[in-house]
């Protein structure tokens, strides 16, 4: 995908201007999903459910090397076709072999971020194949020729009328369909591809390394249906995504439900392991592309390295007041909000995101919403300076960071500054991105902790 | 040099500086009171269906389900005594009927295998699903570490197909069945 991380500040303002009812849509849902997070957390002993994922996934990421040799040879032992991909280009050929080979004229698609990244649709199209987004919400955003605006729910900046307009437009339902004549109307063109496509394909949420497990979560049976129907099946996997043992899902799986929908578990979980045995329904072949993209420089980043054990749960979006204004969008990447805001400078190098570490309020809810414990706030400010530091950060910017870092560094100034801030609106002369979209409404809502005690609690972090 | 070797040298070049983590043991599983009561709770608040049944109230059930129904769609697993209506393939079926590998209580899920089929219980609108009473573990945990060997694919269904993507209304059978219903068999089969 086409990055345009640096006008994020021109296009969130462009965004609340001309879609006031974005924001409306985006604030609604997400405040569904924060609620149903909470809850969710209420149930268990969150913060130890939280710490032990954060050190498998930390246990994951310091012995790399060995689990994805480990992965790649338990996939091969179960039939399963592994390539490398270092970048679009190299995904693209393995993808482009498949089709040839196999003469896919459709392919059903199972949401992934991955391959929104690695432009999967374009190719295929310009390979004369025609693809379907089987996710509902991806489908819908398929039919607008929109990106995505949020990692679990594409589509929740759209109000049920502009969905009823779309279909309105494309099959002639009536202007005041219910969602379920809606739904019902998705369901029969996607069926009929279901039933007809030759390649399905998918990212993960997880690849267990100890049994070669593909592993994959959803609620509307999407994915089963692309990973169980067409004959090939390709699955492209972030190789941060991989977990050393099969038990480890008891904790990962009801984590990260818990974390993306307040759920206990999705409702469906697929545990592929590889193609169709000997008269068996499912694909005859199944393949899985091991993406680098920009993974292994942020391993190698001292501090970034961390983002690396994202879930891509969501639960960050949900809980930031600064993407809720806007959805994902002007972030301008296939990921917005506070994960994108640390995520995409190490992905895409800082030069091309630099203002996606501003678009927050350091409030520390996106900390405390993660499941994997990635200290966001923290990260946030390790990108800003570095963009001062390299000249990246607008004027504005330089002066306000000096400010900030002053404040920081005095902790009797910081914690009388923090603790005026949280009985006042947030400092707008420090977010002057902020000041477009804040005018004529109320203002943001500071979070309950001071950042200097989260600052401290992430710090500990850090020591151990 | 190809991807491979490129990526598995840049990551170890990456983590030669930095100190390995420990892996956590798993955590001991909490004594669990009576698996089946959860079970049939966490079911009911998943959206789902479930019954402690013997086989001739499971019988019953399914002459229920099937009333006015041409066929049903069947797993490979699934008893001859339970398949009271003629076999039709699973895109044209109104019924699809699974015999599960295992159950859990603590999520209110059953583990669907390959070996079983696929279609049974992904095309069918509504979907009934067996489960011997014996195989319904307390916690994912245990199931998981009980788990010798895996299918090509195993499939956790925890309620019906559903989905909030349109106007953040809860649409049921989106794409997968609209009805799930779980008959956890008595005895042993
Ligand atoms: S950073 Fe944490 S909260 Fe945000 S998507 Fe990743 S795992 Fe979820």
């Amino acid at each position: 995908m086409q990055a345009k991380a640096k006008l994020y500040p021109k296009e969130a303002a462009k965004l609340l201007r001309e879609k006031p009812g974005v924001r409306e849509a985006v604030t609604g849902a997400t405040l569904h999903f924060e609620e149903g997070r909470k809850k969710a957390y209420g149930e268990i002993d969150a913060e130890a459910f939280r710490e032990r994922a954060k050190r498998v996934k930390d246990h994951l990421l310091t012995h790399l090397d060995h689990y994805l040799e480990l992965a790649e040879k338990r996939l091969r032992e179960n039939g399963v076709q592994v390539h490398w991909a270092e970048d679009p280009l190299d995904a693209h050929r393995i993808l482009r072999e498949v089709v040839a080979r196999h003469g896919v004229k459709r392919a059903v698609k199972a949401k992934s971020m991955l391959t929104e990244e690695l432009g999967v649709n374009p190719l295929l199209q310009s390979l004369g194949v025609e693809v379907l987004e089987t996710d509902l919400g991806e489908y819908l955003i398929q039919l607008l020729g929109e990106p995505p605006s949020h990692i679990v729910g594409p589509a929740i900046h759209l109000a049920l009328s502009d969905i009823q307009r779309l279909f309105h437009q494309r099959f002639g339902t009536p202007l005041n369909a219910s969602p379920e004549a809606l739904a019902a109307v998705a369901r029969k063109v996607l069926r009929d591809a279901f039933l007809t496509a030759e390649l399905g394909i998918s990212g993960a949420n997880f690849l267990v390394a100890e049994t070669g497990t593909l592993v994959l979560m959803e609620n509307e049976g999407n994915i089963r249906l692309s990973t169980s129907l067409p004959k090939v099946h390709v699955a492209f996997v972030g190789i941060e995504k991989l977990l050393p043992r099969l038990a480890d899902l008891a904790l990962f799986l009801p984590l990260t439900a818990r974390a993306a929908t307040g759920q206990r578990l999705s409702t469906y979980v697929s545990l592929i392991q590889g193609p169709a045995k000997e008269g068996e329904e499912g694909p005859e072949e199944v393949h899985v592309v091991l993406v680098d993209h920009g993974r292994t420089t942020l391993l190698h980043d001292p501090e970034a390295w961390e983002v690396l054990r994202c879930l891509r749960c969501g639960a960050c979006l949900n809980a930031c007041p600064v993407y809720r204004q806007t959805g994902g969008h002007p972030y301008g990447y296939v990921y917005s909000g506070p994960i994108g805001a640390v995520l995409d400078p190490g992905l895409l190098g800082l030069e091309e995101a630099y203002p996606l570490p501003y678009a927050s309020t350091l409030c520390g809810a996106c900390y405390e919403a993660c499941p994997v414990k990635i200290p966001i706030p923290k990260l946030l400010l390790t990108w800003r300076k570095r963009a001062v530091e390299r000249g990246l950060a607008p004027i504005w910017e330089r002066g306000a960071i000096q400010a900030l870092a002053k404040v920081m560094e005095s902790p009797t100034l910081y914690r009388l500054f923090s603790k005026a801030l949280r009985g006042l609106p947030l400092p707008q002369h420090l977010l002057p991105l902020l000041r477009a979209w804040t005018e004529g409404r109320g203002p943001l809502k500071p979070s309950p902790r001071p950042f200097h005690e989260l600052w401290k609690e992430l710090e500990a972090e850090d020591g151990r | 040099m190809d991807a491979r070797t490129r990526i598995l040298s840049r990551i170890g070049h990456a983590l030669k500086e930095r100190p390995k983590a420990l892996l956590p043991e798993h955590p001991h599983a909490p004594p669990s009171a009576n698996p089946l009561d959860l079970f049939l709770k966490r079911l009911a608040e998943n959206g789902a269906e479930g019954h402690l049944l013997g086989e001739e109230r499971a019988r019953k059930l399914l002459g229920e389900l099937s009333q006015g129904l041409p066929g049903a769609a069947y797993g490979r697993g699934v008893p001859a005594s339970f398949r009271l209506l003629p076999e039709l393939p699973p895109e044209e079926a109104p019924l699809g009927v699974s015999w599960a590998l295992f159950a859990v209580a603590e999520t209110g899920t059953v583990a669907l295998s390959s070996e079983d089929g696929r279609r049974a219980q992904l095309l069918p609108p509504v979907h009934l699903v067996l489960v011997e009473e014996g195989r319904v573990y307390p916690s994912l945990l245990e199931a998981l570490l009980d788990l010798k060997a895996l299918p090509s694919a195993l499939g956790l269904h925890s309620g019906p197909s559903k989905s909030a993507d349109i106007g953040q209304v809860m649409v049921k059978g989106v794409h997968g069945p609209g009805r799930l219903v779980v008959a956890v068999l008595q005895g042993s089969w």
